[in-house]
């Protein structure tokens, strides 16, 4: 039953920003992920909850308790690390019995407590063992294990599966989520993989260079990017810079000119541009679709280009297509993947939806959009 | 907090050398500018420079014989070190047994010297072997070439571990590389082997020496009068023996002085930085 | 083609043959050599004279040598606490903790190793004399402590680097307090590293006869300052030889023995290979 708070948290190693004016609100029995590229700063920020980093500004609260400079050993936090770090002179039991052995608990509870820890991530019988006779899954588990004995408010994890091969990692993260269900404690996962963080997160923290880009569920970040960063990190995008030529009379449809090529792309939806704004539009590959002759669907925006080369993926294919002087990638799937093939020449693409992001637009100061328009549908 | 604590931490360690290496040693340069054992008398010590005047005017040929034999254990170590760390460490199995066997040596140059004069006694078990070679027992027994000897044993396996060290840092393809490229043995040694280890053997010598520079039994047990003056024998005869505090002291700097020079280049040249 | 540039089979005595041949029978050159001053000790010490038999050589070790032995041990048992006691918290400060001039520190501390025996026990012996006023046990215990320590903390240094600091986080994340921490976690993963430390120290200390001349007290005489002595005093006895081959021994038997529970990797950066 605890929430975590972070307010204007911030850590300077020297002159190097690892984090910077981190803000964030978890709620209890949540499970948010920090996810970034390499160095952006996600651990640190972990590491500053578990109170292994002192911050260098801000406050930290669990419920209405400040922890900012507590001792971790004060926190009560269960920090799962990236190696299972299971004491190699210990066994099983005792690796897992080990923080209620600290805290002087008698010896009957820790065996009963760590015999239920071993049923629950399924290591019956494995209790003997040293760790280095465990594989590197059964060893992280184990490591949950131990973290999950002391019942600690907050689980930490900071990339607890990237050691592992790519089988384990997907089993085992279902598993981690499932245990933070059972447990229901809040939990702060740190990770550099979209599709972990996408399959077990309640909401996602998209970080870069030590700041939030984007808070939000993975429908937010995937469909409403608020950076260019966030509308590029995730995913797969085209990416086109151009100026807003057009905004109509209540604010709602927008027309922009790409600026290389000077094609024209029409938005539907409520905006905040004006005409003249310099804008990054933003195409998703997968809503790109290729039209046939005849083809009776009405897209919003047509374009024509030239095809580069057809990369066959199995259950999909990247078209590399060339638009007035700009690549775009379209990926098609379904039965229109074979038949483009063998294609060459010029085709059709055709699509609804764009995003719209204000060049300048910076971490935390995006005005725009509402990303893609429900009321966008297929018009004249 | 942390701070007092790292202080803490580090105050045994810094006391000890602090109270029993550096005073001391900083005692003994001072005792060093004084007249034989003034230090004593009742109108307090005499300072001068007399005993470094009697070091350039006396004592020169003991400085010399004690570098001498320091640089030729060194230079028996580097001949025969070399192919033994190479052997050792690129063809051998039973690395652990010559480990073993190789810590005897290390149990004290004491052991080594009084064993060497067994073996060089007459009727001992060297004979026919220095027979054979045309000399008699007392050319060896206290000569140069006994002492050296023995000091190089002594420190034998510092070299080759220092020699050993580099050579396992360096990977056996760039040999076989060389090999394949046409070099001969002699050439894969010397450009390629050679430049790659050199730190490990600049450094390892530089330290035999300073080990040597002190060296005590093996002079005393089997050196004629003329090694017998290498310098920790001399400040032994004239601090302990005849309390002379003043000039057994400077010769102590002096040793000191070039202990600190050799081991200053080896602790720069060796891998050195254990703590970053 | 000439049959004479292309051998059809293999030579009996390769060139490569002869150079692995050639290698053994070096390093066995070399380890004899080693061995020579241990082995004459040995076989002298068996040796007779004046009618007592061989092994009578050895009566003496546990008569009137038992004193110095006794003493050896004290002192090195002393010896040893103190060095784990200086180098167990400066170990792990140095590597652990962001200590200013960490590097210079280090070396200082490393220096006693090459200072001149000679002149650690002169130093030793002037100020033990007129500054410190200092002539029991302690004082010699003291100096074994000074010239040792070095050779404590290399390999307990190693052996912090080694590990993880992960394994102290995951501790503490755990509700551990520091000392917990040291004593169940730090204290028996660098475990090996402390032993090889001992060890180092206990060869070098138990043998030690040069600073033990300049500073034991007049009472006390270890047993390789009494070899030292007695070869002076006495020449080449067999009874002597006999002390001398005992030490080496003892000495011996400790370094197997660490070998066989721990191994050798432990001694990196320390000078055995
Ligand atoms: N102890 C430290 N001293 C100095 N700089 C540090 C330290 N720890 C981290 N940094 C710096 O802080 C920044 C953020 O590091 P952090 O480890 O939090 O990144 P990360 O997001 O976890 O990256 P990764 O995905 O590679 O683990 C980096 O630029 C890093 O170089
Ligand atoms: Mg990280």
């Amino acid at each position: 039953m605890t929430t975590v708070h972070l307010s204007n948290v911030t850590k300077h190693y020297g002159s190097t920003v690892a984090v910077q004016d981190f803000n964030l609100e978890v709620a209890d029995g949540e499970f948010v992920t920090l996810l970034g590229p390499s160095g952006c700063g996600k651990t640190t920020t972990l590491r500053m909850l578990a109170g292994l980093v002192e911050p260098t500004g801000g406050r930290i609260l669990f419920d209405d308790q400040e922890v900012t400079w507590l001792a971790p050993r004060a926190r009560n936090i269960g920090f799962v690390f990236q190696a299972p770090a299971l004491f190699p002179h210990m066994s099983v039991a005792d690796n897992i019995g080990f923080g209620l052995s600290v805290k002087g608990r008698d010896k009957a509870f820790i065996r009963q407590r760590v015999d239920e820890m071993l049923d629950l991530v399924d290591l019956e019988g494995y209790g003997k063992r040293l760790p280095a006779q465990l594989s590197g899954g059964q060893q992280q588990r184990v490591a949950l294990a131990r973290v999950l004995a002391t019942d600690p408010r907050v689980l930490l994890f900071d990339e607890p599966l990237s050691a592992l091969d790519k089988n384990l990692r997907d089993t085992l993260k279902y598993s981690i989520l499932e245990l933070q269900r059972k447990t229901r404690k809040t939990a702060i996962y740190v990770t550099h993989d979209q599709s972990e963080a996408f399959a077990i997160s309640d909401r996602i923290v998209v970080m870069n260079a030590g700041r939030i880009e984007q808070i939000g569920t993975q429908t937010d970040i995937y469909l409403k990017p608020r950076t260019p960063f966030v509308a590029e990190f995730i995913g797969a995008n085209n990416g086109l810079n151009g100026t807003v030529v057009a905004v109509d009379g209540s604010g709602d449809d927008a027309v922009v000119r790409v600026d290389t090529g000077g094609l024209l792309l029409r938005r539907r939806g409520r905006t905040r541009l004006t005409p003249g704004q310099a804008v990054l539009a933003y195409i998703r590959p997968e809503d790109l679709s290729v039209l046939e002759d005849g083809d009776g669907r009405v897209h919003l925006n047509t374009i024509e280009g030239t095809i580069d080369r057809l990369i066959f993926e199995g259950a999909s294919a990247q078209l590399r297509v060339e638009v007035a002087g700009v690549e775009m990638r379209a990926d098609i799937s379904g039965g229109q993947r074979l038949a483009l093939v063998q294609r060459e020449g010029r085709v059709r693409l055709g699509f609804d939806d764009v995003t719209l992001i204000p060049s300048e637009a910076e971490a935390g100061t995006a005005v725009v959009t509402d990303g893609v328009p429900d009321e966008a549908g297929p018009a004249a | 907090m942390a701070r007092l604590r790292t202080a803490a931490f580090l105050a045994p360690a810094a006391l000890l050398a602090l109270l029993l290496l550096y005073a001391p040693l900083a005692f003994i340069v001072n005792m060093s500018f004084t007249v034989t054992n003034s230090f004593l008398s009742p109108g307090g010590p005499v300072y001068s420079l007399e005993n470094y005047a009697a070091m350039v005017q006396r004592y020169l040929p003991n400085l010399f014989v004690t570098v001498q034999l320091a640089a030729l254990a060194m230079l028996v170590d580097l001949v025969l070190g070399f192919p033994f760390a190479y052997i050792l460490v690129r063809r051998i199995r039973y690395r652990d047994l010559v480990r073993a066997l190789m810590v005897f040596p290390m149990f004290g140059a004491l052991y080594v010297a009084f064993g060497m004069s067994f073996i060089l006694l007459p009727g001992g078990p060297a004979d026919p072997l220095i027979h054979a070679f045309g000399l008699r027992n007392t050319d060896l027994l206290f000569s140069l070439p006994a002492v050296v000897f023995a000091m190089s044993i002594f420190t034998f396996p510092f070299m080759v571990m220092s020699i050993g060290t580099a050579l396992s840092n360096v990977d056996p393809t760039l040999e076989e590389a060389a090999a394949c490229l046409g070099a001969r043995p002699w050439q894969t040694f010397w450009r390629v082997v050679l430049p790659l280890t050199r730190a490990g053997v600049v450094a390892g010598s530089l330290m035999v020496f300073g080990w040597s520079i002190g060296a005590f039994a093996e002079p005393l047990l089997l050196g004629s009068l003329n090694e017998q003056r290498s310098l920790a024998l001399t400040l032994y005869k004239r601090g302990v023996v005849e309390n002379d505090y003043g000039l057994s002291s400077m010769m102590g700097v002096v040793l000191l002085s070039v202990a600190f020079v050799v081991t200053y280049f080896s602790l720069r040249y060796s891998r050195g930085a254990l703590v970053d | 083609m000439s049959a004479a540039s292309t051998p059809r089979r293999r030579p009996l005595l390769s060139s490569r043959r002869l150079a692995t041949i050639a290698s053994h029978a070096y390093i066995w050159l070399c380890l004899i050599l080693f061995v020579l001053p241990f082995l004459a000790l040995l076989s002298q010490s068996l040796g007779q004279r004046g009618g007592a038999s061989g092994l009578g050589n050895y009566a003496a070790v546990f008569g009137s040598f038992g004193d110095n032995l006794f003493w050896s041990f004290k002192i090195t048992g002393l010896t040893l606490l103190i060095d784990l006691a200086a180098c167990l918290p400066a170990a792990y400060a140095l590597v652990r903790y962001p200590v200013p001039g960490k590097r210079l520190l280090f070396s200082l501390l490393q220096l006693p190793l090459y200072v001149p025996g000679a002149v650690i026990g002169l130093s030793l012996l002037l100020t033990y004399t007129f500054v410190y006023k200092i002539d029991s046990m302690w004082g010699l215990v003291l100096a074994m402590a000074v010239g040792s320590f070095p050779l404590m903390m290399t390999p307990i240094v190693v052996a912090m680097k080694d590990l993880p600091v992960m394994f102290e986080e995951a501790s503490e994340c755990l509700g551990a307090t520091k000392w917990q921490t040291y004593r169940r976690i730090v204290f028996p993963l660098i475990g090996p590293g402390v032993s090889a430390g001992l060890l180092l120290c206990f060869i070098i200390v138990f043998n030690e006869y040069l600073v033990t001349l300049f500073v034991h007290p007049p009472a006390l005489e270890t047993a390789p300052l009494k070899v030292f002595n007695l070869v002076r005093t006495n020449g080449l006895a067999p009874t002597t030889a006999a002390l001398a081959v005992t030490m080496q021994l003892i000495s011996f038997l400790a370094v197997i023995v660490f070998f066989r529970i721990f191994g050798t990797r432990h001694f990196k950066g320390t000078y055995i290979l």
